[in-house]
């Protein structure tokens, strides 16, 4: 262990010190610097965990085992129409197709529709569209990562509906409710899980019902298929293209969500950033403000420890530092009121077949992460050009100025 | 050291000017000094004379235009800023009229300072720290912070950090400009007794004709220039 620490790395102490020690006479354009980097902050984590909550929300929806086959070349369910001539084709080959088959042989597959649908919320009375998903007995049990968390699932051509927890606690939605949707009541059969993923923001019912209830007979937009693993997608697609009656695509439900969440998540980053940055420039100059107020403010003691003999490393080092734990403490109270106002918050946008998707916002360690060096990057740019004035200042004149 | 009987300061053909108004204003057009080591040299003159740009100089705050200027063995006027740091953190210590203390600091933080700049132990500057306190009739106040303390005090602890790190040389820019006749004699003394006891080479820059009766000599300086030099009684 040295027993002496270097002259300079003393030096260097002794002028952060003397400079933290001499925060409480700039109290207030010190506590407005840091204000202002928890700002930036704050604003950057938002957005940040806004994307990242919808992402979360979207990919947890998705799976690569599963299929999805659109008709009439669309990427979205919305716009897309499946004849029931290529499921009755589809359902004719006997060959591997790349898809798990039942007992019976037949291909584990779910046909859907999405209809939206407007419901009242319980909390403000305000209508909201959400989807109301056809599909057959088969749907729930393709998909990965849900599960019946209270009551059952919809019996065949009946008018019930199980609803995600998420719509569930927003809606009222209890067990044996009867909620009108379009021109028929529909009774809550059962409550599904799933991790929070953009699934539990949809109303789940038999296809029939749904179809009968909306005039939508023969409708199929979308078939979803059951892979034998990932890689087998390309088989069935190869499969696909023998078919020449519509155009179909077949892509894997983790593609499928990625890509609806990739457009709006970088939507969100796209006004998110350019705001940050913004009122980034604007600390950072508020930063400079303050840090220019320290050097002036400490003008003779800096003179008198230069004329002293201390290097001018020490004083920049003093200035510089003296910015960097303002910014420090600004990210810090940013980050804990990004964490306690966002980590959790419902949020909702129009996803995908324009209906309702809730998500929760996510303030993750990469969310604080960035956002806080964003936040320190102000106090490392703003404190190094009055950190230069500091090594500058003329100790001669300083030297005769009353301390 | 100086060799043989070389002067311990010696200023030769010392030049000076300042831009004002982007008119160069001279200040020293050929001065020349010799000091010896162990004098007590008070300089006087009216404002504008240049007494603050010689202390400057001789501190190695400011550089001269033309001219030499050694102390001891050290050129100044050859050296770099960086040089002229270290040298002053190593050879001489400097007493300014408003203190210039750390108000953050304690008064025996504040006189440790200079130490800093040395190679020493925690314990090694606490010692030394402590016995300069004592030397100027502190001690006991070393937790104290200059706030507290009045400005003879004050200018104690000045002292005390000027001669902590026991430099051969003391500057001291108008010791006594900002205090009572009382603290001032008292302050005066404290130098006197550095001088006389502890051979200390101090060069005081002064208005007050009573302080300079405390120097071994006072130079007068005007236009730039020394007009009379004389011995102290």
């Amino acid at each position: 262990m040295p027993i002496f620490m270097s002259t300079h790395s003393r030096q260097a102490l002794v002028m952060i010190r003397t400079n933290l020690s001499s925060l409480p006479r700039r109290r207030a354009i010190s506590a407005s610097m840091a204000l202002s980097v928890a700002l930036v902050v704050c604003v950057l984590a938002g957005f940040l965990s806004m994307a990242k909550g919808f992402e979360t929300a979207l990919a947890g929806a998705g799976s690569p085992s599963v299929a999805v086959v659109l008709g009439g070349g669309t990427n979205q369910e919305a716009g897309s129409d499946i004849p029931a001539a290529v499921i009755r084709t589809l359902d004719a080959m006997t060959g591997d197709l790349g898809v798990i088959r039942d007992a019976g042989g037949k291909l584990l597959a779910s046909r859907e529709i999405v209809v939206p649908v407007d419901m009242r919320q319980v909390t403000d009375g305000a209508s909201r569209t959400l989807a109301l998903r056809g599909m057959d007995l088969a749907g729930p049990s393709i998909r990965d990562g849900v599960a019946l968390s209270a009551g059952r699932i919809f019996a065949s051509g009946a008018l019930e509906i199980v609803v995600g927890d998420r719509l569930a606690d927003e809606f009222g939605l209890g067990l044996g409710d009867v909620v009108r949707i379009g021109a028929v009541d529909w009774t809550v059969a059962g409550h599904f899980s799933a991790h929070g993923s953009a699934f539990e923001s949809e109303l789940w019912a038999d296809l029939d019902a749904v179809r009968s209830a909306f005039d939508r007979q023969g409708q199929v937009q979308s078939l979803k298929l059951r892979l034998t693993g990932p890689a087998s997608l390309t088989l069935l697609q190869d499969t696909l293209a023998t078919i020449t009656q519509v155009p179909l695509a077949a892509v894997s439900e983790a593609d499928l969500y990625a890509a609806q969440s990739g457009r709006t998540a970088s939507l969100i980053r796209l006004f998110g950033w350019p705001l940050a940055l913004l009122m980034a420039v604007g600390a950072a100059a508020g930063a400079l403000n303050t840090m220019m107020s320290s050097v002036s403010d400490r003008t003779v003691e800096i003179a008198a420890v230069r004329a002293l003999g201390f290097s001018r490393l020490s004083a920049f080092l003093g200035t510089w530092i003296e910015a960097i734990v303002l910014a420090a403490a600004g990210v810090a109270v940013g980050l804990i009121a990004s964490w306690l106002i966002f980590n959790g918050w419902q949020a909702s946008t129009i996803g995908a077949n324009n209906v309702r998707m809730a998500f929760q916002l996510a303030v993750t360690p990469d969310v604080l992460l960035t956002s806080g060096l964003l936040g320190l990057a102000i106090g490392i740019l703003g404190g190094a050009l009055p950190a230069i004035a500091a090594i500058r200042l003329p100790l001669t004149a300083a030297l005769r100025t009353r301390g | 050291m100086t060799q043989g009987n070389e002067p311990y300061i010696a200023l030769s053909g010392i030049k000076k000017a300042y831009r004002i108004g982007g008119e160069m204003i001279p200040i020293f057009s050929g001065l020349d000094l010799t000091i010896p080591r162990g004098d007590f040299v008070a300089v006087m003159g009216p404002s504008g004379s240049g007494k603050s740009t010689l202390l400057n100089m001789l501190a190695g705050i400011d550089r001269p235009d033309g001219g030499t200027l050694r102390i001891g063995t050290s050129h100044l006027d050859q050296m770099g800023e960086a040089a002229r740091a270290a040298w002053r953190a190593h050879n001489m210590g400097i007493v300014f009229q408003f203190y210039n203390l750390l108000p953050m600091l304690t008064a025996a933080e504040n006189v440790e300072l200079p130490l800093l700049l040395k190679p020493l132990t925690r314990k090694e500057r606490r010692l030394r720290v402590e016995r300069v306190l004592d030397l100027v009739g502190l001690s006991g106040r070393e937790k104290q912070y200059p706030a507290l303390m009045s400005g003879g005090q004050q200018q104690r602890v000045g002292i005390a950090r000027a001669i902590v790190s026991d430099p051969g040389l003391l500057l001291c820019d108008e010791p006594t400009g900002d205090l009572d006749r009382k603290s001032a004699d008292e302050v005066l003394e404290m130098l006197r007794f550095l001088n006389r006891q502890l051979e200390k080479t101090i060069i005081m820059v002064t208005h007050d004709p009573q302080a300079a009766l405390y120097a071994r000599r006072t130079l007068h300086l005007d236009k730039g220039d020394f007009i009379e030099e004389k011995r102290a009684a």
